[in-house]
């Protein structure tokens, strides 16, 4: 057994983000193939937003809500959103799914930013996705780094799927 | 054998971010295993938690003082596990911690899949299931033919494959920390700790498995060994006990590390 005592040098590295998926992605992993997606473009009137405030017990940040509905051909096949959550130090873009029934059929997590107040601006995090697009093969453990012991929660895009959820039941449906 | 292709995925399960990098040499299959994987987890969820009153779990804890129960492969399998843990710990380990009075020696594990109670109480696998779910998703994984990955839920993860993969832990004192760990390959880590951050500053997951008193907090306690399970369970062991966990560590062939840090607002 080894014991390191305390306490360790640290290295300074102040935050930590990783992209996950493009919208276009997200489209693709969470519809079948073929599937067409088209805008849906939407902004909540005051009345609105509140309603969905009150059903969900979520705060409405955006106004405008990134939306596509998906169709199979012509027939209506769900909805896609694309969803951003903030928490305490985190800040997470995702995709939520709903099938034509409005069934939530998958939720993708696209991007994930941790921040600690002014250190967003400090971007030597995102030095090691310099030079990378979305798709590119990125060569896991040696240029992109993994955290244990991570205190992020998934409580804020639960939160953030119960206030889209209210949004699609009240204006979308 | 190196593939050509990796992925990278996350999904909110286990009350984390569960992040699964696998590669392979054919990217619809690899985006089909990474599926299944994350599946695999949302319904060992679904069965182990003990939030979700209609888990598996649930249903033990309402029912096991009355009778036996019969579980499913996985209940059984962790049950079995922390069984097994416990004893080795003299109850350092005990999924029945949270319970008053209660002790892992009154879950009996019966013939023929069955389980029971002797006595009411509660069960809360929240120390070693998670470590359990990155098993099975590794399995999965390979099942589908993947040749190497990583999955990782917060403070559990595991390496499989030929590849070595650098981690990094955070600072128990200041999260905003990241300490290099090094490289593990075909291994898992675990970590548990009670960070200080803010307002929640030393509040933490770590309790001691016999008297249920949190541990002192800005100390994080990592273990690697083979599988998740083990190391997940054993940091709860190393946290109660320190250096006594040695023996322990030595039999499930793990290692610790353990990094303190002053958290004066405690003191």
């Amino acid at each position: 057994m080894r014991w390191i005592a305390a306490p360790l040098i640290v290295v300074s590295a102040p935050a930590y983000a990783v992209q996950y998926l493009s919208v276009q992605q997200a489209q693709a992993a969470l519809f079948a193939p073929g599937t067409r997606f088209a805008p849906r473009p939407l902004e909540l009137g005051d009345a609105q937003a509140q309603a969905i405030e009150q059903a969900s017990g979520q705060r409405v940040r955006s106004r405008r809500p990134e939306i596509w509905q998906a169709f199979e051909g012509e027939r209506p096949a769900g909805w896609l959103f694309v969803d951003q959550v903030i928490g305490k130090h985190e800040f997470i873009t995702y995709a939520l799914a709903l099938g034509a029934d409005g069934a939530v059929r998958g939720i993708e997590v696209m991007d994930y930013r941790e921040t600690y107040g002014g250190e967003i601006r400090n971007a030597s995090w995102r030095r090691q996705f310099a030079g990378k697009r979305q798709g590119d093969a990125l060569k896991l453990g040696r240029d992109i780094r993994n955290i244990t012991g991570a205190t992020l929660s998934c409580r804020n895009v639960t939160n953030g799927v119960k206030r889209l959820l209210a949004l699609y039941a009240l204006v979308l449906k | 054998m190196r593939g050509g292709c990796e992925i990278r995925r996350a999904r909110p399960l286990l009350g984390t971010l569960v992040e699964i990098s696998a590669w392979g040499s054919e990217p619809a299959a690899l985006r089909r295993a990474v599926d299944r994987a994350f599946n695999a987890i949302e319904v060992l969820q679904a069965r182990l938690s003990a939030h979700d009153p209609a888990s598996e779990v649930s249903r033990l804890n309402r029912d096991g003082h009355l009778g036996p129960v019969r579980v499913g492969r996985d209940l059984r399998r962790v049950l079995r596990a922390a069984a097994r843990l416990s004893r080795l710990s003299e109850g350092a380990f005990d999924v029945t911690a949270a319970a008053g009075g209660a002790s892992y020696r009154d879950v009996r594990l019966l013939p023929r899949s069955r389980v029971r109670y002797a006595r009411a109480l509660r069960i809360d696998l929240g120390g070693i299931a998670k470590g359990y779910c990155v098993d099975r998703a590794v399995a999965q994984l390979e099942r589908c033919g993947v040749a190497g990955g990583l999955v990782n839920a917060g403070g559990d993860l595991r390496a499989f494959g030929a590849r070595a993969f650098a981690l990094q832990l955070r600072h128990p004192g200041d999260p905003r920390q990241l300490v290099d760990f090094g490289t593990i390959r075909d291994a898992a880590l675990s970590t548990s700790a009670s960070y200080a951050t803010g307002r929640e500053r030393c509040a933490g997951a770590l309790r001691d498995g016999r008297s249920g008193a949190p541990l002192r907090p800005g100390v994080s306690v990592s273990v690697r060994a083979s599988r998740a399970l083990t190391a997940d369970a054993l940091t709860k062991v190393v946290a109660a006990l320190g250096p006594r966990a040695a023996p322990l560590l030595a039999r499930c062939r793990a290692h610790a590390w353990v990094m303190e840090a002053p958290c004066p607002a405690a003191e």
